[in-house]
């Protein structure tokens, strides 16, 4: 990988509508793919370090319900729900993002949460009570500029005007909340139907 | 070979057993019914703090037995009066158990008057002993022998309706003589009576609280739906004490977080509610179950007080800032548990539990464990330091689990100037405003410690720096000259 490729996701965060651009029409998709990943792996690190070695006055979790195992799922599964959500909208919406387009385009979004993150998780162990304001303050500061991001990703990669685009977000927040709900259903469903089995073949084992 | 090990097996046990039961202090044993919340809402083993020595009860007294008592108060001398509903009278015990006296009756100018299931009894500095009589409608006032000083009957006021009947449930007075009374159907608060007698006010009512989805029904019914529907009053309280200062600590069966009141004479609630979780007795309890029924309150000195839920029969004690020391007490048939606890009394490191259907008094008395705690607590509110550390680290050393101690031990380090040990009790803790306040003073002190190294660096990395922009800037300007001749 050479230094273009590391400095892309940080000239993207800065310049998006040119980044995006660039990220669709001009640039390697394979490469791109790799970036992506690399991105997700980066935010999932962040997240469990933060929760490990964050400084105390930010930071207080319990440690018998503390698991890094699940902090993959708890970035990998929204991001796979908002781009299964996002994709099943826009084919039918006249949009012009393949699946592969959209889920690059929401990870290079995911770009400042890490930016921004990683270093306070070190930094905020040198501040006090009061000086945790900053520490919040630069976390909504990445929220937003990633939900911007994510915004202009969305509008670049379907070729939409920005009023769609705000009418496809919500619409995909709403499909995520039907696909968990399938999700469940099926997994509940399973559930039964194995405790159904299991319970026939205990049936036949003890009569025999 | 094997039955030799055996018998030497047990002839150690013997032998430990006969020299372990010559210790006198009362020892903590493994106790499932003792527990603390921790930071987490989890309940956590802890060593008991009180255990339970003897009962006593009418027989054992060698008097009639008690019928449904109602109430009990421990005069600053440590007699104890306790309030013999059922049988109408009064019986004052001495402090090691022995009946003192029984008072049925007093006289009014001459004549001889009786009780009526008196159902609350409270005694003052001077041994003047207040009974809330309840069938007979008054308040009576005696004297250290039982001798008439006065009776509040029901007061006359343009605060009260003309169907109010003055039925007096529980008593408190405090060190200025003013008469506080919980009296049966009264939803705005304590009865206030003057040093005379005379009802001056309301004190301290409980605040109306409405269910959202019972007001949107009541926005919707029509006026003679909502008439035949439950008013919103507030609820009245279950039991009252006072303390040395005179605030008035209250109880009630709100289901929110101030159940504990502390009334100041104003009647606003002023109890520091800074511990881990607002003082409401159980934390956890499965929605069948409910919420701890706080119907007793016994304030000791040193803002220490404690609570008596009827439902699970557990008494649980506070500090002044409002964490939970200790938990002890049940419901049930062994020693050291009740049937029907309906009042606690706490004095020095004593616990009186009245049992009203078993009429039966359960004493309790601190272990090692719970003087220590009481001690390191009542040292710390006393602003000694020192010997609170010293306390909380015995305490700590009893049970590691018990977080609100690590901050005791912090705020003493901090005014040791022991910063970074300071920092480490408070994580401990869990208490980030004093972690804060550590951490700021320590990081001052490390700066100022260090300030020649860091300014130093600072202004050596700066000159390094310039020095190679400057350099550079000049060797391009000399190269530009070089490649224009």
């Amino acid at each position: 990988m050479n230094s273009d490729n590391i400095k892309y996701p940080f000239h993207l965060t800065t310049h998006p509508f040119q980044g995006f651009w660039d990220l669709k029409y001009e640039r390697n998709t394979r490469i791109n793919l790799t970036i992506s990943f690399f991105i997700l792996f980066s935010l999932i690190v962040t997240n469990v370090l933060s929760n490990q070695y964050a400084g105390f006055i930010v930071n207080i979790y319990n440690p018998e319900e503390m698991n890094s195992l699940m902090e993959i799922v708890y970035v990998l599964i929204p991001v796979l729900f908002w781009c299964t959500a996002n994709w099943s909208l826009t084919t039918l919406m006249d949009g012009e993002g393949k699946f592969v387009e959209i889920f690059i385009a929401t990870c290079f979004a995911l770009v400042p949460l890490v930016m921004i993150n990683f270093p306070w998780i070190w930094l905020s162990n040198f501040i006090s009570m009061q000086e945790a304001m900053f520490y919040y303050l630069s976390q909504s500061f990445a929220v937003i500029w990633f939900i911007f991001l994510i915004f202009v990703g969305n509008m670049t990669v379907h070729q939409y005007t920005p009023s769609k685009t705000i009418g496809t977000i919500v619409l995909t927040i709403i499909a995520m909340g039907f696909i968990a709900f399938l999700c469940l259903l099926f997994f509940s469903l399973i559930q039964q139907i194995i405790a159904f089995f299991s319970v026939i073949y205990q049936e036949i084992v003890f009569r025999y | 070979m094997y039955p030799i090990k055996k018998r030497y097996i047990t002839l150690l046990t013997v032998i430990i057993l006969a020299f372990g039961t010559g210790i006198p202090v009362v020892k903590a044993s493994v106790d499932q019914r003792s527990y603390n919340y921790s930071y987490w809402a989890d309940a956590v083993p802890a060593p008991p703090a009180y255990q339970a020595v003897r009962i006593i009860d009418g027989e054992r007294l060698g008097i009639e037995p008690l019928s449904e008592p109602n109430d009990f108060h421990v005069s600053p001398n440590r007699y104890i009066y306790v309030a013999d509903t059922g049988n109408n009278r009064i019986i004052i015990l001495d402090e090691t158990f022995d009946v003192v006296d029984v008072i049925e009756t007093f006289f009014i100018e001459g004549s001889k008057e009786t009780f009526s299931s008196p159902q609350g009894i409270f005694v003052n500095d001077e041994q003047h002993v207040f009974i809330a009589d309840t069938g007979n409608n008054r308040v009576v006032h005696l004297d250290a022998n039982f001798d008439l000083i006065k009776i509040v009957e029901q007061p006359e006021s343009e605060l009260l309706s003309d169907q109010f009947t003055f039925r007096p449930l529980k008593v408190a007075v405090d060190y200025a003589g003013r008469l506080f009374v919980m009296a049966d159907g009264v939803f705005d608060g304590f009865m206030e009576f003057s040093v005379d007698g005379y009802f001056t006010t309301f004190i301290g009512a409980n605040r109306v609280r409405v269910d959202p989805i019972e007001y949107l029904w009541k926005r919707f019914a029509t006026r003679e739906q909502r008439s035949q529907m439950v008013n919103y009053v507030p609820t009245e309280f279950t039991n009252l004490d006072v303390n040395e200062q005179g605030f008035l600590y209250a109880t009630n069966v709100d289901n929110s977080d101030d159940v504990i009141k502390k009334i100041n004479a104003r009647g606003d609630d002023i109890l520091r509610r800074e511990g881990y979780f607002s003082p409401i007795g159980d934390v956890r309890y499965t929605q069948t179950d409910g919420s701890s029924r706080l119907i007793d309150i016994s304030v000791a000195d040193y803002e220490i007080y404690s609570v008596l839920d009827s439902r699970r029969g557990r008494i649980f004690t506070y500090n002044g800032d409002g964490h939970l020391m200790y938990v002890f007490g049940g419901i049930g048939n062994r020693l050291g548990e009740f049937h029907t606890p309906i009042a606690i009394e706490r004095y020095d490191d004593y616990f009186l539990v009245l049992d009203r259907e078993l009429g039966e008094i359960t004493i309790f008395t601190a272990t090692l464990y719970g003087q220590t705690l009481n001690e390191a607590v009542r040292s710390y509110e006393q602003g000694d330091e020192e010997l609170a550390h010293q306390l909380f680290e015995e305490v700590v050393n009893m049970n590691v689990n018990l977080e609100f101690a690590y901050t005791g031990i912090g705020k003493s380090l901090l005014q040791q100037d022991q910063y970074e040990q300071a920092m480490h009790n408070f994580e401990q803790s869990l208490d980030q405003n004093n972690y804060s306040k550590a951490y700021l003073l320590y990081r001052n002190r490390l700066l100022r410690d260090h300030f020649n190294v860091i300014m130093s660096t600072i202004l050596g990395t700066v000159s390094v720096i310039t020095i190679i922009v400057v350099y550079r800037k000049i060797a391009k300007r000399k190269r530009r000259v070089l490649v224009e001749q």
